[in-house]
C-alpha cells in the first residue's frame, strides 16, 4: 500500500535545496540511498520516519493520534490538518511540504488497507 | 468588629513578614542548602541532590491521613498536553510551571499568586513540534528562578518579583526543532539544562550557564562529544545521531560532578540486524547515547560514564533524571533507572555494582549482566516485520517521572509499566532541513504482554538488590512521580486521576482522593508556618498518555488533554 513518489521526488529536493551542507551528512548514514533527484520516496517511509510516532501501524491504527485508515474526514480537512496542524495535538507541516505533496499524503491515507494475514 | 480588624491586621502583618522572610531566604537557596535538603522545603527537581523525592515531614502520617483534604487549587491556564512539572518550595513560596513555560510563584499556605511570568515564545515554531509545549519545572538558586523554553532559551527570573534577570538563547530550535522541556539543575553558581533529542537528528547538547550573568559556560554533546565517542558512529552517522539529556540529573558535591542521563540515538529502531557494529543506520555503540555521564561542573569535561545500552535499538534511553545517592555499609551508591525497566546501581564514579529489573515483561534482551553490564541475548532487528512483540512498549518499563527512596524504611518506591508493542522496522532517511523531523525507523502499535493484560505496579524494593517487599497493581500504568514521607506514607498520583496514599511498610492503601483528571507530573511536600502540605499537578496528555484513550477507553475517552491544575492538600 505504499505509494511511490516517482513523479515528485519532493523530499530530496526539500532536503538538498535550502541546506545542502546539512543534507549530505544525513545521507551519509545510508550510502545505498539513490542520488538526489532520482530518489523514489514513498509516504509509507515517511510514516516510518515521522508520522508513525502518533499514527500507529502506518496510519492503520489509533495511537497518540487517530487512526487514519477509513477516516471519515474529507480530503480538504485532512489536507488542512496536515498543513496547519492542531494545537497541542498535531504539528503543522505546511512549512515542510507543498500543497501537492500534502495531497500525496492524503492519497496514501485514502489507499490504506489492513495488513494481509 | 474591632477584634476582627485587629485579627486581620495581625494576619496581614504575619503574611507580610512571612513573604519578606521568604524573599530574603529565597536568595539564600544555594548549593549547600540544596545538598542538605531541608525539612520544610523542596529546593530542586529531585528534592535534594540526593534525589530521594522524599520529605522528612511527618505531620501527615498513617494515623491521620484519612483527614487529608484539598487546601487550595491553582489553575495555570493553557495547559496544552496537561501538566508535567515538579513544584518546588522555598521558605513558604511554591514555584511551578505549566505548559508554554508559564511560571508561577504562589503563597504556599494559600495559593495566592505572588507573581507570574508568561514568556513570549515562538508560537509558530511550537506549532511545528511534536513533543511540545509541556514544561517539567524550574530550578532555584541565588535569588533566581530558572526555566527553559521550547524555543531553545534558558531564562532567569528574579525570585521576588518574577522580572527577567537574563534570557539566553542556547539552541537554534528553528533548525533543530528541539528545545527545552526538562527542568534545569542549579549547583555551584551554574545552571545546567539538557536539550530534547533522541528521535531528532541532532547531537543532543547539555549546557551549563553562569547563574549570575546568563553566559554559557560549557556545552557537552551527547553524540560523539569526544574523539573516543566519534569512533563509535559509523558512516558519519554522528551528524544525525539524536541523543540529548531532557531530564535534570543531579550534582555530587563531594566530587564536584554533574550526573546526567542521556537520550537514545536516532533512528530509534535500527535495521542493522545482529551485526550492529558495522551495519545499519548508525553502526557502532553510539556513544554517549543511552548513557549516564559524570561531568566536571566547572569545565563540562567528561570524568566518567557508563553506557547502559550500547547501540540502543529500542528507544530505552537513560534520560531518566534520578540518581539516588545513598550509603550502605560504608559504600556510597548511586541508583539510576533506565527506561527499559532495568535499574542500574553504581558507585559514585558510575562504576557498575549491580543491575536489577522492575518489569515482568521484558524481551529486548534476555538479561543484563549484573557485574559487567553486558546486554545478553539482545534483539537487533533487520528491516521487516518483527515476529515477537517487543517488550516493554516505547513508553518504557518506567516513566521519566521519579520514584522515591525513603531513608526511614530503606525502600525504593518505584512504578513499573507492563506493556509491549508490535513493530515493522523500516529504513528511513534523516530529514534535517528545512527543519529537523523525527526519525523513528519503524511502524509500531501498542500491544498487551504475551498472555496477559497491560498494567502498572508500585513496587517497594531494596534499591541495591532489587528485593521486593510489596507491590500494588493498577489497571493502567500510572505515569506520575512518587512521593514518600517521614510520616511513613507513599503517595501515588495515578492516570485515572486519583491520588493514593499507602502505608510505606505494608503497601496498605490508607487514603485516596480524585483530582478530576489524570496525573503525569510531579508530587512533593513542604511546610509553611508549621503546617505540612502535599502538592501534586494534575492534567493529562503527551507522549505516553496520548495512547490511553484508544488503548483503555473508559474514563480516558473524555479526559481532556489541554487542561490541568495544581492541587495542594493538607489536614482538615
Amino acid at each position: 500500500m505504499r505509494l511511490n513518489w516517482k513523479t515528485t521526488a519532493w523530499l530530496p529536493l526539500i532536503l538538498v535545496a535550502p541546506f545542502p551542507v546539512s543534507f549530505i551528512p544525513a545521507r551519509a548514514q545510508q550510502p545505498a540511498a539513490p542520488a538526489p533527484g532520482n530518489e523514489q520516496l514513498d509516504v509509507g517511509q515517511l510514516f516510518a520516519t515521522t508520522c508513525g510516532w502518533c499514527h500507529s501501524d502506518g496510519g492503520r491504527a489509533a495511537g497518540k493520534g487517530p487512526q487514519l485508515m477509513d477516516s471519515k474526514k474529507d480530503d480538504d480537512v485532512l489536507h488542512n490538518r496536515i498543513k496547519n496542524g492542531k494545537n497541542g495535538a498535531m504539528p503543522a507541516f505546511g512549512a515542510m511540504f507543498s500543497d501537492a505533496q500534502i495531497d500525496e499524503i492524503v492519497k496514501y491515507i485514502r489507499a490504506l488497507k489492513p495488513h494481509e494475514g | 468588629m474591632k477584634k476582627q480588624w485587629r485579627h486581620s491586621s495581625f494576619c496581614i502583618a504575619v503574611t507580610a513578614a512571612a513573604l519578606a522572610a521568604s524573599s530574603a531566604f529565597a536568595q539564600s537557596v544555594d548549593t549547600a542548602r540544596i545538598d542538605a535538603g531541608g525539612q520544610n522545603d523542596w529546593l530542586t527537581y529531585h528534592g535534594s541532590y540526593r534525589s530521594y523525592h522524599y520529605s522528612p515531614l511527618a505531620q501527615i502520617n498513617a494515623g491521620n491521613v484519612a483527614n487529608l483534604g484539598v487546601a487550595w487549587i491553582h489553575i495555570p491556564g493553557r495547559s496544552t498536553r496537561g501538566l508535567q512539572s515538579m513544584p518546588l518550595a522555598a521558605d513558604g513560596v511554591l514555584y511551578y510551571t505549566g505548559s508554554y513555560s508559564r511560571t508561577f510563584a504562589l503563597n504556599g499556605a494559600t495559593g495566592e499568586v505572588i507573581w507570574s511570568y508568561f514568556p513570549e515564545l515562538d508560537e509558530a515554531l511550537i506549532a511545528r513540534q511534536t513533543h511540545s509545549p509541556y514544561n517539567r519545572g524550574v530550578a532555584l538558586g541565588e535569588g533566581k528562578v530558572f526555566v527553559g523554553t521550547m524555543d531553545g532559551r534558558l531564562i532567569a527570573l528574579d525570585a521576588k518579583t518574577g522580572k527577567v534577570a537574563w534570557d539566553t538563547k542556547l539552541i537554534d530550535s528553528q533548525k533543530l526543532t528541539v528545545g527545552f522541556t526538562g527542568a534545569p539543575l542549579y549547583a555551584k553558581g551554574t545552571v545546567i539544562i539538557g536539550a530534547q533529542g533522541g528521535e531528532w537528528p541532532g547531537r543532543g547538547p547539555i549546557f551549563a550557564v553562569d547563574a549570575a550573568s546568563g553566559k554559557k559556560k560549557w556545552e557537552f554533546l551527547t553524540v560523539a562529544g569526544t574523539d573516543e565517542a566519534m569512533k563509535t558512529w559509523g558512516n558519519d552517522s554522528w551528524r544525525t545521531g539524536g541523543g540529548g539529556g531532557w531530564m535534570p540529573g543531579t550534582y555530587d558535591s563531594e566530587s564536584n560532578t554533574v550526573l546526567w542521563g542521556t537520550a537514545n540515538p536516532a533512528p530509534l529502531y535500527d535495521w542493522s540486524g545482529a551485526d550492529y557494529k558495522t551495519q545499519g543506520a548508525r553502526p557502532g555503540d553510539n556513544l554517549y547515547t543511552s548513557s549516564v555521564l559524570g561531568l566536571d561542573i566547572d569545565t563540562g569535561k567528561l570524568k566518567f560514564y557508563h553506557q547502559e545500552l550500547p547501540h540502543d535499538a529500542w528507544d530505552f534511553d537513560s534520560a531518566v533524571g534520578e540518581f539516588v545517592m545513598l550509603d550502605r555499609d560504608g559504600q556510597k551508591y548511586v541508583v539510576h533507572p533506565n527506561k527499559s525497566g532495568y535499574i542500574f546501581v553504581y558507585d559514585r564514579n558510575l562504576g557498575l555494582k549491580n543491575v536489577w529489573r522492575i518489569t515482568q515483561n521484558s524481551n529486548f534482551v534476555k538479561n543484563i549482566d549484573a557485574k559487567t553490564g553486558e546486554l545478553i541475548g539482545r534483539r537487533d532487528f533487520p528491516a521487516g516485520k518483527v515476529a515477537e512483540p517487543l517488550c516493554p512498549h516505547i513508553s518504557g518499563g518506567v516513566s521519566w517521572n521519579a520514584g522515591s527512596y525513603n531513608p526511614k524504611t530503606g525502600l525504593y518506591y518505584k512504578l513499573g509499566q507492563e506493556w509491549c508493542m508490535t513493530l515493522e522496522v523500516q529504513k528511513t532517511t534523516p530529514i534535517v532541513a528545512p527543519q529537523a523531523q523525527l526519525n523513528i525507523g519503524a511502524d509500531f502499535k501498542i500491544a498487551p504482554p504475551p498472555g496477559g493484560e497491560i498494567y502498572g505496579h508500585l513496587d517497594a524494593r531494596d534499591p541495591i538488590t532489587g528485593a521486593k517487599k510489596w507491590e500494588v497493581r493498577f489497571p493502567e500504568p500510572p505515569l506520575g512521580s512518587v512521593l514518600s514521607t517521614g510520616g511513613s506514607l507513599v503517595f501515588v498520583p495515578d492516570s485515572r486521576g486519583t491520588v493514593h496514599a499507602y502505608d510505606a511498610d505494608s503497601g496498605t492503601e490508607l487514603w485516596n482522593h480524585g483530582d478530576g483528571t489524570g496525573h503525569q507530573g510531579g508530587i512533593m511536600s513542604y511546610a509553611v508556618n508549621g503546617k505540612q502540605y502535599i502538592a501534586v499537578v494534575a492534567g493529562f496528555g503527551g507522549m505516553a498518555s496520548d495512547d490511553y484513550a484508544p488503548t483503555f477507553g473508559g474514563v480516558y475517552k473524555s479526559m481532556p488533554r489541554d487542561d490541568g491544575a495544581l492541587v495542594v492538600y493538607s489536614l482538615k
